[in-house]
């Protein structure tokens, strides 16, 4: 076994915390706290899974797996218990989380209010579940825990003490995120009651993880804050700049609440840290960013985990330790690689059933890791609820069943039929996306069929059904679909989720948490204090019937679009357009060659939403294999200005610079993109071209390598090496290699073609 | 405090409850649901009860009384009350070849799972409202088998006067006992 490369490590995660809030706060001094650990650490990008829903995501962290194999499905999922629905429990991960190996492995491991997380599982250590910070009453009443809520249970007195009830929120505490707070009409604005709940609720979870590491030995500490994605879904539309349609007076109010949160999430570290004390090594993560300039979106798309589109793809990820690399960036993190980082810091085997990687690039020397096929197999108690109690849904209905036909309960409403029928599509349509993440197309289309045969009128089934087909290459069936799609005309729908349509988590805030927690406060819905609604809702209302735009499109290019901004004309009266629609026949027709028509339909989608991210992109492909490199560099400029953080967009220029040799400016944009993705072959792929170009031939070199280390098949990466290593002072042995298997995949390719 | 008999259906909860309205414990029972065949002398049951999941407050009308909670029903029972819980066991073979019957005779339909797949789902359904009556601080335990009933009815009813805590007549609760009620024995 490996020598461990940390005493103790701290997870701390923060819901939905984003660079681009951060960075700011930073550079002002605002957030001293995280300063201090980016600049004694490493720091980079997370990147996200698609779906962006918090359950799945914080699962992935904790396991280093994607949800197919983790079991978290979404938001909700059927109970057995009621016959109706209720939050997804830790009873449905179907794998060992970090604390659960670390048990196993005799380490004294705690964890508190991670997602999901209810019932608290037996580990060596103490739980914490998510349901833990819940007010179920008003404050004047008895505020019993949840049931379930603390392991060991001996604990649940004490933990029981620690939570803060939102009426316990002073005046002292709101106003200085909210000086004019006094200008507040509680009765018709429940912004405050919103602000009180999610601050309470983070103090409470504060105080858990602060009494662990004051009471408790540990070695490893998990603690969830939620309070970043509450406050920004609640409160991000007040963010400055002043978004259109926000009234001027309540912008004022709340506009300081989402950098509030940041800094006291900041506040709450340094104490974290201080108990930690310097031996530990730290890990802050988040699982997806927030959207909180110019793309913000304006209208929450009318579907379970609709805010969900608010989410960014990239969320954060900072270390601090011994052996870990100080002041660094690093590139091409994914929340998948949390798990097994961790492991390899305590000297552990990583799984090969495990998705991520060892972030290496954050270690001072490269750490030896050792693998294992699976910790699943591994033999030992590791604190997992156990078998015994993990009951899978079917179970579960015919158990309701048998007692409902034994006449001693009542049969399910329909409204509870309606929520499991909606909970279990959700569940399937989040499973079917993960496998469209994943590009495991062929398993994700007999759930897309199945779907949309279901649910016709649910179209974001088709639009997904399509994109599927068009990455398998079945371009008719997709593009039948997508004629479909062009002349459908929804039925309206309701504005708000029904039951069992749980939204996203920020909503989730707003409404009071899980289910089955009563709010002592009724906070306003949606996620917005109440007055903040009527600009906001009529766009809502005008998105209702609008399909969603398409948030995993990476077919067939590796063109990532962000769930986008919709709905910018309120009151339109005539059919929507479909712009995500008109993009994918606009793919279609590049696909097959005629670049004309893949114009006309890109640029029909442009004049419909000029929004889309991914729409500049493909303009720009389509200009550039039409050779019209200053409309191509046009385009990739107005992706750049939807989102100056798009990798694909700087990849774009460098190839229209490339074109143009304007070698440096393509070299430039070709660093800007690795930057921004370091696992982006063919932007190191660019970037070699423009150096050697440039004269620069060892760093072209190291380029082409890193290329082809992530794309072994990159032909032009082994030609060009082979020709870079052939100059003096270059390496025979080497550009013999590269020639050779430059050849050996040309003569290949050739045969195929000829087949 | 809330005296709740509890249990599996068919586990014995019918007669726990006879017991103690024979020892004198006042019942919360509307009578509604007749005895039959079933139960030929009566559910003792509480219609209400199952209402519970949509409206738990519903069992402030059991203080001070004793009422019949299936187990399912259990977790539906707010956390704002003290229960005393007595829970019925009775072996699950035993328990799926009764409610076997009672569906049977009701011609209703249970779900379509074989004889080992019903035991083993509620094993699981037990094992789940166990955890759950365990992790709960509000409630006091008490495990009555079935069978310990049937085999020494005066020690089993001194035992559960003894955890509801009030002089009930001990000898008239054991008298409830008729071993020719005990059918679908398997062992």
């Amino acid at each position: 076994m490996p020598k461990p490369l940390a005493k103790k490590v701290l997870l701390v995660g923060w819901d939905a915390a984003d660079w681009k809030v951060i960075n700011p706060l930073m550079d002002q001094g605002l957030m001293p706290t995280l300063d201090d650990m980016v600049n004694h650490g490493v720091m980079g990008n997370l990147a996200t899974l698609r779906p962006v829903l918090s359950p799945m995501l914080w699962n992935s962290i904790a396991t280093g797996k994607r949800p197919d194999k983790h079991g978290i499905m979404g938001f909700m999922e059927p109970d057995p218990q009621t016959g109706g629905v209720r939050p997804t429990t830790s009873t449905s991960r179907k794998v060992k989380a970090i604390w659960n190996i670390l048990t196993q492995r005799g380490y004294k491991a705690h964890v508190v209010g991670w997602f999901a997380g209810h019932p608290a599982e037996p580990i060596n250590g103490i739980c914490v579940s998510d349901l833990f910070p819940y007010a179920t009453a008003p404050l004047d009443k008895e505020w019993p825990l949840a049931p379930g809520a603390v392991h060991p249970e001996s604990m649940r007195k004490t933990f029981a003490g620690l939570r803060m009830h939102p009426a316990e929120v002073t005046e002292a505490a709101i106003l200085p995120w909210i000086p004019r707070a006094a200008e507040i009409d509680q009765e018709k604005d429940k912004g405050l009651q919103s602000f009180a709940k999610i601050l309470s609720e983070n103090c409470s979870v504060h105080n858990a993880a602060t009494w662990i590491l004051q009471n408790e030995p540990w070695d490893f500490l998990a603690v969830y804050y939620n309070g970043i994605d509450h406050f920004s879904h609640g409160f991000m539309h007040f963010h400055p700049p002043r978004m259109e349609g926000i009234p001027e007076d309540k912008f004022e109010i709340y506009k300081d609440v989402v950098n509030g949160g940041y800094r006291f999430h900041d506040m709450m570290l340094e104490t974290l840290l201080e108990l930690a004390g310097p031996e530990t090594t730290v890990i802050l993560v988040s699982d997806h960013g927030f959207h909180s300039d110019h793309l913000r979106p304006r209208g929450i798309p009318a579907e379970p985990a609709g805010p969900a589109v608010q989410h960014r793809n990239f969320g954060v990820v900072c270390m601090r330790g011994d052996h870990i690399r100080q002041d660094e960036r690093i590139y091409g993190a994914t929340l998948l690689d949390v798990t097994p980082t961790i492991l390899t810091l305590y000297g552990l085997p990583v799984g090969e059933d495990m998705d991520g990687r060892v972030l290496v690039q954050a270690f001072e020397e490269p750490p030896e890791i050792t693998r294992i096929p699976s910790w699943e197999s591994e033999p030992g108690e590791c604190g997992m609820h156990s078998a015994d109690v993990r009951m899978d849904p079917a179970a579960a209905q015919a158990v309701l069943q048998q007692f409902v036909a034994l006449g001693y309960i009542q049969p399910p409403s329909e409204d509870q039929n309606k929520a499991v029928e909606v909970a279990v599509r959700e569940q399937q349509y989040n499973l079917a996306r993960v496998y469209l993440d994943s590009r495991r197309y062929h398993d994700a289309v007999p759930i897309f069929e199945e779907l949309k045969t279901k649910w016709p009128d649910e179209t974001r089934f088709a639009q997904h059904l399509a994109q599927c087909y068009l990455a398998l290459g079945r371009r008719a069936e997709a593009k039948k679909i997508l004629e479909w799609l062009l002349t459908y005309e929804p039925p309206k729908r309701p504005a708000k989720p029904a039951e069992g349509e749980q939204p996203a988590e920020g909503a989730e805030a707003a409404q009071g948490g899980p289910a089955q927690a009563q709010p002592a406060a009724v906070p306003p819905t949606n996620g917005q204090p109440a007055e903040a609604q009527p600009a906001a809702q009529a766009v809502e209302n005008a998105t209702a019937a609008a399909p969603v735009p398409p948030a995993d499109l990476h077919a067939p290019a590796a063109l990532t679009a962000e769930p986008a901004a919709e709905g910018t004309e309120p009151e339109k009266k005539e059919p929507r357009p479909r712009p995500w629609a008109d993009l994918l026949m606009g793919i279609i027709q590049f696909e097959e060659g005629d670049m004309d028509s893949a114009l006309e339909w890109l640029l029909k989608a442009e004049q419909a939403d000029p929004r889309l991210p991914d729409l500049h992109l493909r303009i720009g492909e389509t200009y550039l294999r039409q050779k019209r490199t200053n409309d191509a560099e046009r385009a990739f400029m107005r992706a750049l200005d939807i989102d100056g953080d798009s990798p694909e967009a700087h990849l774009g220029l460098a190839m229209v610079y490339l074109r143009q040799r304007r070698n440096e400016e393509a070299a430039e944009q070709a660093l800007l993109a690795v930057g921004l993705q370091h696992f982006l072959p063919m932007g190191h792929f660019y970037l070699g071209v423009a150096l050697a170009r440039l004269g620069h031939r060892e760093r072209a070199a190291l380029a082409f390598e890193t290329a082809l280390s992530m794309l072994p098949g990159l032909m032009a990466a082994h030609r060009w090496l082979a020709t870079l290593y052939t100059h003096p002072g270059g390496d025979p042995e080497k550009a013999a290699r590269h020639r050779g298997i430059f050849l050996q995949m040309r003569k290949r390719r050739q045969e195929m073609a000829q087949a | 405090m809330i005296t709740i008999v509890s249990g599996l259906p068919r586990s014995g909860t019918s007669l726990m409850m006879q017991m103690l309205a024979a020892g004198g414990m006042t019942i919360l029972t509307d009578g509604e649901r007749r005895a039959d065949e079933d139960n030929p002398r009566g559910y003792y049951e509480w219609e209400r009860a199952k209402l519970l999941p949509r409206e738990p407050n519903l069992i402030a009308e059991a203080e001070g009384k004793a009422v019949k909670v299936i187990s399912q029903l259990l977790l539906a029972l707010p956390a704002s009350y003290r229960y005393q819980v007595v829970f019925m066991e009775r072996p699950l073979a035993e328990v799926v070849a009764s409610q076997a019957e009672m569906i049977r005779r009701r011609g209703t339909a249970g779900p379509p799972l074989g004889r080992e797949q019903m035991i083993s789902a509620l094993q699981v359904h037990r094992n789940l409202v166990m955890n759950w009556i365990k992790a709960a601080s509000n409630i006091s335990l008490r495990v009555v088998p079935h069978h310990d009933l049937l085999g020494d009815p005066m020690s089993v009813s001194q035992t559960v006067q003894q955890f509801v805590g009030l002089p009930l007549d001990v000898a008239a609760m054991a008298a409830q006992i008729d071993p020719s009620l005990y059918r679908q024995r398997v062992t």
